[in-house]
């Protein structure tokens, strides 16, 4: 670590973050059992959820409804595979309840002590998780879009395959800072994992994870929209649908730009305030 | 009656054998090497009741998996030992009621919590009578000097502070054994002599049975008289801590002090020192006595002692020597 | 037996004190989880605003349903989920070792540990949800009917505990186990909704499969549907039955995974 921090400039830097990605890599697959089990089984919640939604549509239609908040039967549901999508870039397990673990046990000062920025180290470790599990559950995912085609009606076009990836690339910027927010609330409070879980729970919803923001109806889905949750599921996933086009979309990509800084400088002064007022526990 | 006996205790385990880099962690995934690891290999000994014994190793060389098997947290591979007349491996909860095991590294006692919650957790845990407890941990508070901090969260406790609350809680169901890994690791040497006077006043009042393993030799010669070392699972040394210079030490320290400059020593063995007037020397034990006569006869010494070196550096030598596996065992 | 209730409460006893340690933490807790289930009764009531029934259970029915799943998942979070979440960090810091050398059943002591109140009050929650359901009803239960409830609930949670059980042993195996959340999630997410749901051309058998073979689909279905629905004492014979089984098996999984813990640790 010190030999690299030695050579100056961004490249060095850059550098030595990639070694953190590479060696993040290695302990990912280091462990085997959850990394398999883990990717075949995240597809049953899926499952359920469309099963619910077509009976929700499915009884809607004896009494003549065939649209909820603008979407219909197959927009839903294809909305509701999209959200993987979105997830699959902007969700960082325990990346918060790490952070607040680390404030808590002591164990941040190896970070105070080894040259390296807490944040630029955590989101290049979270780039290597990003990488390692988009690779492995591409396979997977493929299968899964590929039996459910019927529910898409058409391949979009290159501009908004093009903001897509934009939209996606940024949702994983927003959710790693988010979540890196939320995580140094353990400066400030002392047992933190419930909370963290319940923010998490309660993101589930408001994130347009569970079902599109619209479905909520005025002047919640309005309200919803304002917050940078909805970039880590919904927008993405309104992108891919054309359901947010021309001037919307610009705007939509230029705000999520907008929260990606704003969420990353908030994470950066939170973490400076909280170290200033840090007394290490456990000496 | 011996209250621990081990019989060719021994303890292989298999562990992967990891790739370094990208590329091994992908063959990992599909393909795992193993090795075996022999962390013990056949060691014997008695330990009989009352005594304070110390392990003795450098790390990695059997002493917590030893421990560990007498507590009857892990199995032997080969081999056997009884404790307090019981097998450990069968865990019955009558011997588990009746030993305890501490370990410097692992804290029992709820973090957020006074450690008086925990003590009272403990005394549902080994259903213990409320006068029989209330008596101990009287007593134990009193002897580890921890009245006024009962009542404060652990997590508000100095490490050593903490380390007297872990030894309480682990002596309130009046244990006749008490196997210590590493007690007072981490702590200064203040906490250090807390911790060994508690424990040996423990050991003077209850007659406490003890085996302790730890890497500073300050414990061991505060605490034990007799002590085992271990190295590469074996055990290499039992007996007195003394016996360990005399059966170790070829060497032995000259200090002089003479008169006008130090000569030059160097013909008689290794000078440590030359300081001005002064010079240390580390020379043969069976020469002792001819250089001596030798120096005395030719210089004019106003001062001169002969010591034992420190015993740190004996252990160091046993290590040494035992540090081949192949090579016999000094056991006597 | 006795020794255990009272140990039990010296857990729980416990446990609270940790939590008045931190009041206004423990408060948040409470009312964010309250919220989160306000949520959930607020967006399933647009569903029934949009439709009448969803799989065969209208809108009481469903709620009665809903209200029986948050009693389930509130008993299981308040007094073993968090038990097994630990589990696998008490493997890979060693601190099994510390619980190993108590004189008391180990399985008792890893899953009743710790008691997490600040889950309970989504009980009342589900409870007064499931009030209000049934008084919504135009025909009310019969007596009988709550007997089924209170049997098939027991079982379910039986059957919870046992799949968690043997889930955590895993860690025994795989050291690091971080899913267990996450399959517990899983699990969760199978019990949510009405099994009707799975009655379609393809995944007919998918719903078999976790109804007779991995019996998860039974949880909160059974006994909801015993007192809005219909009373079915096969299937409840067959709850009992999984429960009495899966936690003979469980512990059967959990004495071995502690066994080769012992064999394999240094």
């Amino acid at each position: 670590m010190n030999t690299l921090s030695a050579t100056p400039g961004i490249l060095a830097a850059f550098r030595k973050y990639l070694r953190i990605f590479r060696v993040s890599l290695t302990e990912r697959f280091a462990y085997r059992g959850d990394f398999f089990l883990g990717t075949f089984l995240r597809f049953l919640p899926m499952l359920t959820t469309i099963l619910l939604w077509t009976a929700v549509f499915d009884g809607a239609k004896e009494s003549g409804r065939e649209e909820l908040g603008g979407y219909r039967y197959r927009e839903m549901i294809a909305y509701l595979l999209l959200v993987h999508i979105s997830r699959m870039f902007s969700s960082m397990p325990g990346l918060a309840s790490g952070i607040a673990r680390d404030i808590r046990d002591g164990s941040l000062k190896k970070y105070l002590v080894q040259p390296l920025d807490l944040i630029g180290y955590l989101i290049s470790y979270r780039a290597a998780h990003k990488a390692a599990y988009i690779v492995t559950s591409a396979l997977p995912y493929a299968v899964i879009f590929g039996i459910c085609y019927r529910f898409f009606d058409h391949w979009p076009d290159a501009i908004t395959l093009v903001a897509y990836l934009i939209s996606l690339l940024l949702a994983f910027v927003v959710g790693f800072a988010f979540e890196a927010c939320v995580g140094m609330i353990g400066f400030w409070l002392l047992e933190v994992s419930s909370v963290l879980y319940i923010i998490m729970t309660l993101n589930y919803f408001v994130s347009g994870h569970m079902f599109p923001i619209d479905v909520l109806g005025e002047p919640w889905a309005t309200f919803l929209k304002l917050l940078p949750t909805q970039y880590l599921a919904y927008f993405p996933a309104t992108v891919f649908l054309g359901k947010t086009t021309g001037l919307d979309l610009t705007h939509g990509l230029i705000i999520e730009a907008i929260w990606a800084v704003v969420l990353l400088l908030l994470a950066r002064v939170l973490y400076r305030t909280g170290l200033r007022r840090y007394s290490a526990y456990g000496g | 009656m011996p209250i621990v006996i081990a019989r060719d205790l021994g303890k292989n385990y298999r562990v992967a054998e990891k790739q370094p880099g990208l590329r091994g962690a992908m063959r990992h995934l599909f393909a795992r090497k193993y090795k075996i690891v022999r962390a013990v290999d056949g060691v014997s000994f008695e330990i009989e009741p009352g005594e304070m014994v110390a392990f003795l190793g450098p790390n990695g060389a059997g002493k917590t998996t030893t421990l560990k098997m007498l507590a009857g947290l892990i199995y032997p591979s080969n081999g056997s030992c009884e404790v307090l007349g019981f097998t450990p491996s069968d865990r019955a909860d009558a011997f588990r009621r009746r030993f305890s095991l501490i370990m410097g590294q692992k804290n029992q006692l709820w973090w957020d919590l006074p450690a008086a919650d925990s003590f009272r957790l403990h005394r549902e845990i080994y259903n213990l009578p409320q006068d029989q407890f209330d008596r101990t941990l009287g007593e134990l508070t009193e002897l580890f000097r921890v009245e006024k901090l009962a009542k404060q969260p652990v997590r508000e406790l100095s490490l050593g502070e903490r380390m007297r609350m872990e030894l309480i809680a682990a002596l309130l169901h009046r244990p006749e054994l008490l196997l210590l890994d590493e007690p007072t690791i981490g702590l200064d040497v203040v906490g250090q002599g807390i911790i060994q006077n508690c424990l040996r006043e423990y050991n003077a009042t209850r007659g406490i049975t003890m085996l302790l393993t730890s890497h500073y030799m300050r414990d061991v010669e505060a605490l034990c008289r007799r002590v085992l070392v271990i190295n590469h699972g074996r055990l290499v040394y039992d007996g007195a801590l003394e016996g360990i210079t005399d059966q170790f030490g070829r060497v032995k320290l000259l200090r002089l002090q003479f008169a006008g400059p130090a000569p030059d020593l160097s013909r008689y063995g290794t000078v440590t020192q030359a300081v001005d007037r002064a010079a240390t020397l580390q020379i043969d034990r069976s020469k002792a006595s001819s250089i001596l006569s030798d120096l005395l006869s030719q210089h004019t010494v106003t001062d001169l002692s002969v010591e034992d070196p420190p015993l740190e550096d004996a252990i160091a030598r046993i290590f040494e020597q035992s540090a081949t596996p192949v090579e016999a065992a000094i056991a006597s | 037996m006795m020794r255990y209730v009272r140990l039990f409460r010296a857990f729980a006893r416990v446990s609270l004190l940790g939590d008045m340690a931190f009041r206004g933490n423990f408060l948040i807790k409470v009312v964010v989880e309250l919220l989160w289930l306000g949520l959930m009764v607020f967006f399933y009531d647009r569903l029934f605003d949009f439709t009448a029934a969803v799989a065969g259970w209208s809108r009481p029915q469903y709620f009665f349903f809903l209200g029986t799943y948050y009693l389930m998942e509130s008993l299981i979070e308040t007094f073993f989920l968090s038990n097994f979440g630990e589990f696998s960090e008490l493997v890979r810091t060693g601190n099994l070792d510390l619980v190993l050398l108590k004189p008391v059943d180990e399985q008792f002591l890893i899953s009743f540990r710790h008691v997490e109140w600040s889950t309970l009050p989504s009980a009342v929650f589900g409870l007064i949800l499931m009030t209000r359901s049934i008084l919504q009803l135009d025909v009310p239960p019969p007596a009988m009917a709550y007997v089924a409830f209170a049997v098939g609930l027991t079982c379910a949670v039986a059957m919870a505990y046992s799949f968690l059980l043997m889930l955590s042993a895993t860690a025994v195996w795989l050291v690091r186990n971080q899913s267990l959340y996450e399959l517990w999630w899983l699990f969760m997410s199978l019990m949510r909704y009405p099994k009707e749901i799975f009655n379609a051309p393809y995944t007919n058998a998918i719903g078999w499969f976790f109804t007779f073979i991995i019996p998860v689909l039974l949880a909160v279905n059974v006994p909801a549907a015993s007192v809005v629905k219909l009373l079915d004492s096969q299937m409840i014979a067959y709850l009992v039955a999984s429960a009495v089984i899966l936690l003979f098996v469980s512990r059967r999984v959990f004495r071995r995974a502690m066994q080769s813990y012992r064999s394999a640790s240094s």
